[in-house]
């Protein structure tokens, strides 16, 4: 009987053995669970932009979407950059006439290491212990697009737009000058900017 | 009579809680820093990743697959700092010029702060994806992307050569314009010994 219920242990510890060998050799099968698949290029887009002026923010982020709450750690990187193939350009007369277009404000995720750091999410409100704190993809989009919208206008307020388009006279300037070899005067209609 | 007090008072706490207002967004400055560049962009290319997580195992009931995908923007530039006009040489009888423009460099500018749900299969019993798990994949993605790019010369390569086609049609109008026939040509084509690779004046 005593012989009988070793051989149960036993079998019960090799079945054990086997099945975490099993796991195992699962796991070294297929270590990670996140597959990154292989890139798509876009087509290339051909442009001409002056750009005068590069942005780097870090910010921490407190928004609630549908009674969620999430906090998170951004780092963006931006540009501020003007068309210059629609540029009014007069050189009818001695001095040539230029006016300056409208900038162009690009604000993107930055690619640095842990650019989206997303520190807790938690549900608030009555009876928050009992519903779900996490974030669709859809909520976490709203607020990623509030981000963005607000790192935009914060450039206008805090004068940063308007630093790129002085920046952006005098740069033009003196790249007009140098090819049409005569004075350049370049102006500005909105030293302020035109926020959208 | 306490534990009816007791009570009505969490009810109150309870019901004020649940009025409270929520709070407002919010996004401070960690840190910003502002770079003053005087750079032609002339290429841009937007390279989308795909990424995916799927953790299914035999002991655990329905499946839990997510797929998403986002963009990553490549920008190629001359940077007009290294411009002087010692770059440019005229000739006013011919009215031609001379110009060297500074070498074309490509830079990540930046990625798309939303990600696309291309696909979400997460059975009843399984957890959900949540916010921690999709920067780790994104996360993932991009440093992938940055082996790519550095072991790969194809993306750079068709945005180089889009940007020095551009850039020399570009100047050539604007000399154009001004009255001159424009010879353009870019410093990192110059081969040893100061000699210039005169193919591209023609």
């Amino acid at each position: 009987m005593i012989k009988a219920l070793k051989y149960i242990i036993l079998l019960i510890l090799a079945a054990a053995i086997a099945f975490f060998g099993w796991q195992l050799y699962r796991y070294l099968q297929h270590p990670e669970e996140i597959e990154v698949l292989p890139s798509k290029p876009g087509d290339v887009k051909e442009m001409a932009r002056l750009c005068s002026m590069e942005i780097y923010n870090e910010v921490s982020v407190l928004d609630t979407v549908n009674s969620k709450v999430i906090f998170a750690v951004q780092k963006q990187s931006g540009s501020i950059s003007f068309d210059m193939e629609n540029l009014q350009v007069d050189d009818s007369g001695d001095t040539v006439k230029i006016v300056l277009p409208r900038e162009i404000v690009d604000i993107y995720e930055s690619n640095e290491k842990n650019a989206w750091e997303v520190i807790d999410t938690k549900a608030i409100g009555p009876m928050a212990f009992l519903r779900n704190n996490k974030f669709t993809t859809a909520e976490e989009n709203r607020v990623k697009s509030k981000i963005k919208a607000k790192a935009i206008s914060r450039l206008y307020s805090n004068g940063t737009v308007k630093q790129a388009r002085k920046d952006a006279v005098e740069n033009l300037t003196r790249l007009m000058e140098g090819i049409y070899r005569k004075p350049v005067l370049v102006s500005d209609p909105t030293p302020n900017g035109s926020p959208k | 009579m306490t534990k009816f007090k007791a009570f009505s008072f969490l009810l109150i706490g309870i019901f004020l809680f649940a009025c409270s207002k929520k709070p407002a967004p919010d996004h401070t400055h960690l840190y910003e820093e502002i770079r003053h560049v005087n750079k032609m962009e002339f290429a841009s290319m937007a390279v989308t990743k795909t990424v995916k997580t799927e953790r299914s195992d035999w002991y655990k009931v329905g499946k839990r697959i997510a797929v998403y995908s986002f963009d990553t923007y490549l920008k190629a530039y001359i940077d007009l700092y290294q411009f002087e006009m010692e770059n440019m040489e005229f000739d006013e009888e011919n009215k031609t010029v001379k110009v060297t423009l500074p070498p074309v460099k490509v830079e990540i500018a930046g990625r798309d702060m939303e990600m696309k749900k291309e696909y979400e299969n997460v059975g009843m019993f399984r957890t959900e994806i949540d916010s921690k798990e999709r920067a780790k994949m994104k996360e993932k993605a991009s440093a992938e992307l940055k082996k790519e790019l550095g072991g790969n010369p194809e993306y750079k390569q068709r945005l180089e050569d889009t940007a020095r086609r551009k850039a020399r049609s570009y100047f050539e109008n604007l000399f154009k314009n001004a009255g001159y026939t424009a010879f353009i040509r870019f410093s990192d084509e110059i081969t040893g010994g100061g000699d210039y690779n005169l193919k591209n004046y023609d």
